[in-house]
């Protein structure tokens, strides 16, 4: 009995033996804020990276590969995430470097990346440098850059009229100063003139604008820009609703405004008639491949996803596409060269248009849709949401070289 | 530019001192009777936030929700200080467990706030009757702003009422003077600090708990006020009440004008007046005096 018993034990660990060689794992070593304020980020691409790797596993990789994502929390630290991206090379052996939120950080992985020629797939960060002068060959970006946002802003500012006198609030560092640049310059090259009469640096995270509020509303601007993420935007909305902001000028937020985290946050708090986008919208566009990816990501999280979802998402899509493409996960280079151009249908695409990737700049080129805040009690508990969006076409977006030039004279 | 908007700002960055004031009054009150730096100071502020999401949903109703987030942070702070911190009173190098200690609840209970609640933002609405604004002369203030600015009047006159006019005061603020002495006189010291420690806590979940029709409601949100706390109490004299009163004032109001005339520098204005105070009148501005005025 008990050789028969061993007999069989032995069978079963030959059987996982030759499955496990059978089945070639290549791993994906993410980073991502787990703790604090971005955790509700992580977490979010956490899911949809597993949502992701359902269908690519469903469909199949070549060689039996199976993708494996690790998820370690980059604390939004620069220097520690360089420290797990390392080990992630030297002792987990990824091919891929995967995510980051923080552009503070993606600016230092892309280092890493690039020093050790391994892909690194950008999901959610929007410096534009990355994809610009900062530009090295093993980087990819999934999501859209701050460029991208601004060139759409300062297009619909420019069909809207109407307006002349403009302000500024956004957080005091990289992101914020960025996209009021890039927003002057789209202004500039689209022959748009205007009068700037504020500009406003709330440190991150600042939880009382009060001051600042009582500031803007005497310089009497047509159109407050905003350039918040996240919680920022939440607490900035409270309280200048409670001065009255937003009934004396129009509030214009192109990249992250939009978010459905905020409108999640807000409730009916969200006041109306505020333009704003986000880099993923839950209800636009209204796309089989939208609404399957939203209704996923509601019955693994009982909630609506906030933009980094589909980043991440997005992300494990290109490696799996680029895997298939080049028929294993071991050359660097077919990688790259896979990836540059590559189309990826994804839910943010309406219909008639595909993202794909730049070859030259390895951005991904999206349209854009801008809308203006109305009461749609759909997505709970939001109880206003972005509708009437205006969709700007990819192609005038990115890439944009004169940009880039002039970016690599005014910045290292 | 017109008087009316200087005061507008006077007053906007007034009510920006009171919030702040609110967070730093508890930590400075427990710097100043026990000498200890509670670094988690800012995550009762926190959890006091996440308690009335969680009470006023519960009951329906804002105010019931703030008294009994109020109550339960301290509750949690009284838990923190008869489990933890009493261990480490009295032992050499006392200051560097404390920070060590406090620290590592900033870490605990902003896990916790995410394993309990989830990541994502929460939010809490004013009530009903403090949502509008008020009108005086041609300025327009938020009621919850005032609402704001009153209650941080209040507690500031209760608090000296109580440190100054009562038994119990006296034996608070002779805790802070000398605990051994005042042990042999027949007080239950330890009995002292734990309820000082839940009063000074629960001042930070009311501050919480009020800053948070205002604010967002995210883990995080905790280690980015004790900051500017810190500033503050740092302004106004480590473990002075009115010190910290001051301190938030000047923090306030600083950002409200530099806002107007240096909008660039405006976030690095705080920092500044810390260093010129630190350089010129390193004790703060209301120094504790060796009597232990709290």
């Amino acid at each position: 009995m008990s050789k028969k018993l061993s007999l069989c034990v032995m069978f079963l660990l030959l059987l996982f033996a030759t499955q496990s060689f059978a089945e070639q794992v290549v791993k994906i070593g993410a980073l991502y804020p787990m703790s604090g304020r971005g955790g509700l980020y992580g977490k979010d691409s956490e899911i949809a990276i597993k949502i992701a790797l359902d269908e690519v596993h469903k469909k199949g990789l070549p060689k039996g590969i199976k993708l494996d994502v690790i998820i370690t929390d980059d604390q939004s630290k620069p220097d520690y995430a360089v420290s797990v991206a390392k080990r992630y090379i030297t002792e987990e052996k990824v091919k891929f470097l995967f995510g980051v939120v923080s552009s503070a950080v993606a600016l230092a992985v892309t280092e890493v990346s690039k020093n050790n020629k391994i892909i690194f797939v950008g999901t959610d960060h929007a410096a534009t440098d990355l994809t610009a002068q900062k530009f090295q060959p093993y980087y990819f970006r999934v999501s859209n850059n701050t460029y991208q946002s601004m060139m759409a802003g300062a297009m619909y500012l420019k069909e809207m009229g109407g307006w002349k006198k403009i302000a500024y609030i956004g957080p005091d560092y990289a992101y914020g100063r960025d996209q009021w640049m890039e927003l002057k310059y789209a202004l500039d090259k689209l022959g748009v003139t205007y009068e700037v009469v504020g500009e406003y640096w709330p440190k991150l995270y600042e939880p009382d604008y009060t001051s600042y509020i009582t500031a803007i509303i005497n310089a009497k601007p047509d159109i407050l820009v905003a350039g918040f993420w996240g919680g920022d935007t939440v607490a900035f909305i409270k309280q200048a609703k409670a001065y009255g902001l937003f009934s004396k000028m129009k509030y214009f937020h192109p990249d992250a405004g939009g978010n459905y985290e905020v409108m999640a946050a807000l409730g009916k708090e969200m006041p109306e008639g505020l333009i704003m986008s986000a880099r993923h919208h839950v209800n636009w566009p209204d796309t089989p491949e939208n609404k399957a990816f939203v209704e996923k990501f509601y019955k693994q999280a009982g909630r609506y996803p906030s933009y980094a979802a589909e980043g991440a998402y997005a992300g494990i899509h290109l490696i799996a596409e680029a895997i298939r493409k080049v028929g294993n996960a071991d050359d660097t280079e077919a990688l790259v060269k896979a990836m540059e151009g590559m189309k990826l249908r994804l839910p943010e695409d309406p219909k008639g248009f595909t993202s794909y990737i730049d070859p030259k700049t390895h951005q991904i080129v999206q349209v854009q849709a801008i809308g203006v805040t109305e009461k749609n009690k759909k997505y709970p508990p939001a109880e206003v949401m972005l509708g009437k969006f205006k969709v700007y076409d990819a192609n005038k977006l990115w890439p944009d070289f004169d940009y880039i030039e002039y970016l690599k004279k005014t910045k290292k | 530019m017109d008087i009316s908007f200087l005061l507008s700002q006077l007053i906007g960055g007034l009510s920006t001192a009171m919030l702040l004031f609110l967070v730093s009054s508890g930590l400075s009150l427990i710097f100043g009777v026990g000498k200890v730096f509670n670094f988690a100071h800012g995550s009762f502020y926190l959890l006091g936030s996440y308690l009335a999401y969680q009470f006023i949903n519960m009951f329906t109703n804002f105010w019931v929700g703030v008294v009994c987030a109020t109550i339960g942070a301290g509750i949690f702070g009284m838990v923190m200080e008869f489990l933890f911190l009493r261990r480490i009173y009295g032992r050499q190098d006392e200051g560097g467990f404390q920070i060590l200690l406090t620290y590592s609840f900033i870490l605990i209970i902003d896990d916790m706030v995410k394993f309990i609640w989830g990541s994502e933002y929460k939010t809490i609405e004013k009530p009903e009757i403090l949502i509008d604004q008020v009108q005086i002369g041609s300025i327009f203030i938020p009621k919850y702003s005032l609402f704001i600015l009153i209650v941080g009047l209040l507690i500031a006159i209760s608090f000296w009422f109580i440190l100054n006019k009562t038994e119990t005061g006296k034996i608070v603020k002779a805790t802070a003077i000398d605990r051994d002495m005042l042990g042999l006189l027949g007080i239950n010291v330890p009995l002292v600090m734990t309820t000082v420690f839940g009063v000074a806590t629960a001042m930070g979940g009311l501050s919480g708990a009020l800053a948070a029709p205002l604010r967002t409601v995210t883990p995080g949100a905790g280690i980015e006020v004790i900051i500017d706390s810190l500033i503050v109490i740092v302004l106004g004299g480590l473990g002075n009440f009115w010190g910290a009163l001051l301190g938030s004032i000047i923090i306030g109001e600083v950002l409200a004008f530099g806002i107007l005339w240096v909008p660039q520098w405006a976030s690095l204005l705080n920092f500044l007046v810390m260093v010129l105070v630190l350089i010129f009148k390193p004790e703060g501005l209301f120094p504790q005096k060796k009597g232990g005025r709290v």
